[in-house]
């Protein structure tokens, strides 16, 4: 589904992304792990086409077609979702108002109808619950005033709304007491299908207690230093970065 | 030293004679003050960067006829009075017909009355700056017709009363509309003054001045709606004084043209008498937009806030105002201003100025004014969903002004404004 080749990316001039490959295909969860500065989240960005990132070098194709050839609303209609790390907060636009309109922008792509009101209100009362968000929180605006788990909440809701094919978590299980980290992982786990790819970005290893992934790659320095099952997350957790020659001060448990 | 231009004599001749006789003394004072008065520069405190949008030449000092072409307006069901090029059109208006409630034109004014208006008219503005023209003073010499709104004590309009003030012009000349409402103790009314043209470029000049006189407890929403053609020229002014316990509350919209300026100036003259103000103003292409308000508080325990929100696209021009003074007497004031602004482009240029001039020792006062763009990180977030970049844009800026119009209380000028913004997003977002 995914397929990442030799990618290079830089900020400002700093190259941060230093060659990454991956191949993800359907169905699959892959975890990546690495230590802060490691490059986990300007790849995640570079995937769903922030354009503060430039891209220097190397491909990326989503079923076939080039990613980086699309804008970042294109590439959304096409399947990618990013969870960001910071959902952004925007007082004045309600959330109901944002979903709704991401929601119809993606039916119209399809060539669907456009959801009415009603009709909308429905679903995001339905989806809202599953995450254990009050729908309440559907008039407040966008992200206002929401606790850390309440915008991780919102992150996933937006996902199982929109059913990408290809969701990106950023750091989803950062903030996350572990009443809020369970019902982020159930609805993760809701988003598990044969036809749709998860890329997890983490830093700790918890995050895989609740998500199982089938893949776990470590992100050093803008490379991918090392790849394996589940159990090199749990050997991280045990060892942490060092043995693989990698420097991070904060990773110590 | 080259001696600053002054105001054109063609100005200093008013039409219409049929005015009620203190009426028309009180034009003639005021045109004789305006003999051999330099016009506002750049220099002018007031008019610095307007005026060089302000174009008073002898063409535009003619008086525009009633008749031609209009028709334009908003077909406002419910209360309305019709004024073209400042004359009232009775065969267009449909007045509330209520105990305790008169509107009637100057000129059928009798001498008494009219004498009793001439007296009050100009009472709520600021005229004593001389050093250019005042622009209002203008109109005190110009007017031809007028409106006086009387309610009387714990009269209550049920339904808001639309004042539609259009311009109609096939050649260059001016208007002077003119409006005085007195509300008496504990009464209520909404008034919605909608200026519109006949067309995008009627060449013309609208000097227009409102007043409010509001008696103890009297309660006063004044909706201003600035939707005239990009050619026309619009100076207007619109002073409020209020005695103790009485509240004005004001919804400005303005969209940009060539020139537009208004000043809002609210004396609050009554112990416990409040005031909000709101302001949003849109402009884009070459547009200019001038707010200027000024709030003074004379009287203790008087509440003031006041938010207005500019909105500039392309290479447009928008310049806030905003005056806050505090008598000595005027212990226990509350006052709160904001103006905060945003550019769409970067040729576009917001001006903002709050001034505060405070002799009271004991008051809360405060003011704050931002300039920004729209928030890129923002933007991301809303396209990474898929949205387009035009709607991302639109929520946004919608975000930015939603709050003001929202609260605006009458639902219809609500929807004119939101389908005014729907044009005006369709040309500023046009390239995203």
């Amino acid at each position: 589904m995914l397929s990442i080749k030799n990618l290079h990316a830089s900020v400002n001039g700093e190259e941060i992304l230093k060659g990454i490959n991956l191949e993800i295909k359907a169905g699959e969860v892959h975890a990546i792990m690495g230590p802060n500065g490691s490059g986990k989240s300007t790849l995640s960005q570079v995937l769903a086409g922030n354009e503060t990132f430039e891209v220097t070098e190397g491909e990326v194709t989503l079923n076939g077609g080039n990613l980086l050839d699309l804008a970042t609303e294109e590439r959304a209609r096409e399947g990618v979702f990013l969870a960001f790390q910071y959902p952004v907060e925007i007082p004045g636009v309600s959330n109901l108002q944002f979903l709704r309109t991401a929601v119809n922008a993606m039916r119209k792509h399809r060539g669907e109808d456009e959801m009415n009101a009603a009709e909308f209100m429905k679903l995001a009362r339905d989806v809202s619950r599953q995450v254990d968000l009050d729908p309440d929180f559907l008039k407040r605006g966008v992200n206002e005033g929401f606790s850390g788990g309440e915008k991780k909440r919102n992150e996933i809701m937006q996902a199982l709304l929109l059913q990408p094919k290809l969701a990106i978590l950023d750091e989803t299980d950062s903030g996350l007491d572990i009443d809020a980290l369970q019902v982020v992982s159930n609805g993760v786990n809701a988003l598990r299908a044969e036809d749709r790819a998860i890329l997890m970005i983490t830093h700790y290893q918890r995050l895989l207690n609740h998500i199982v992934p089938d893949y776990v790659h470590v992100l050093a320095d803008g490379k991918i230093v090392k790849s394996g099952g589940r159990e090199l997350a749990l050997e991280l957790e045990e060892r942490g970065y060092g043995w693989l020659g990698i420097k991070d001060e904060t990773a110590t448990h | 030293m080259k001696a600053a231009p002054t105001l054109s004599t063609a100005f200093l001749h008013p039409a219409g004679q049929s005015l009620p006789e203190p009426l028309l003394a009180l034009r003639k004072k005021r045109g004789s003050e305006l003999v051999n008065m330099a016009l506002p520069t750049r220099k002018t405190e007031n008019w610095k960067y307007s005026s060089k949008y302000l174009k008073l030449t002898d063409d535009m000092a003619i008086s525009l006829p009633v008749e031609g072409k209009g028709g334009n307006s908003l077909a406002v069901p419910g209360y309305k009075v019709a004024m073209r090029n400042g004359i009232m059109m009775p065969e267009a208006s449909d007045y509330p017909d209520m105990e305790g409630i008169t509107i009637e034109r100057f000129e059928d004014l009798d001498d008494e009355a009219a004498a009793a208006l001439a007296q009050r008219l100009d009472a709520t503005l600021d005229l004593s700056d001389k050093k250019a023209v005042h622009l209002s003073a203008m109109n005190s010499a110009r007017f031809e017709d007028g409106l006086l709104i009387r309610l009387k004590p714990d009269a209550v309009l049920d339904q808001p009363l639309f004042i539609i003030h259009e311009v109609s012009a096939d050649a260059s000349g001016s208007a002077y509309p003119r409006v005085y409402v007195d509300a008496g103790r504990n009464s209520k009314i909404t008034l919605v003054e909608e200026f519109t043209s006949s067309g995008e470029d009627v060449p013309a000049l609208v000097n227009t001045v409102t007043e409010f006189s509001l008696a103890e407890g009297a309660n006063v929403t004044s909706i201003r709606l600035n939707l005239e053609g990009n050619s026309v020229q619009h100076v207007g002014a619109t002073g409020v004084s209020q005695q103790r316990s009485s509240r004005f509350e004001s919804h400005s919209v303005g969209f940009g043209g060539t020139l537009r300026r208004h000043d809002l100036q609210v004396r609050l003259e009554g112990e416990g008498a409040e005031c909000k103000l709101n302001g949003v103003v849109v402009t884009q292409g070459k547009q200019h937009y001038d707010n200027h308000t000024c709030i003074q508080h004379i009287a203790p325990r008087c509440n003031s806030e006041e938010t207005y929100r500019n909105i500039a696209a392309d290479q447009s021009h928008a310049v806030f105002n905003g005056r806050i003074h505090i008598h000595q007497d005027a212990q226990k004031s509350n006052a709160n201003m904001n103006n905060n602004n945003l550019l769409l482009h970067t040729g576009a240029e917001i001006d903002t100025k709050p001034e505060l001039e405070i002799y009271a020792d004991d008051v809360k006062c405060a003011h704050g004014a931002t300039i920004g763009q729209l928030d890129k990180t923002s933007l991301f977030y809303l396209v990474s969903r898929g949205i387009g970049r035009r709607d991302a844009n639109v929520l946004l800026t919608m975000a930015f002004i939603n709050e003001l119009v929202s609260q605006i209380p009458v639902e219809q000028v609500r929807d004119s404004v939101n389908a005014r913004l729907n044009n005006f997003f369709d040309q500023a977002f046009q390239e995203v």
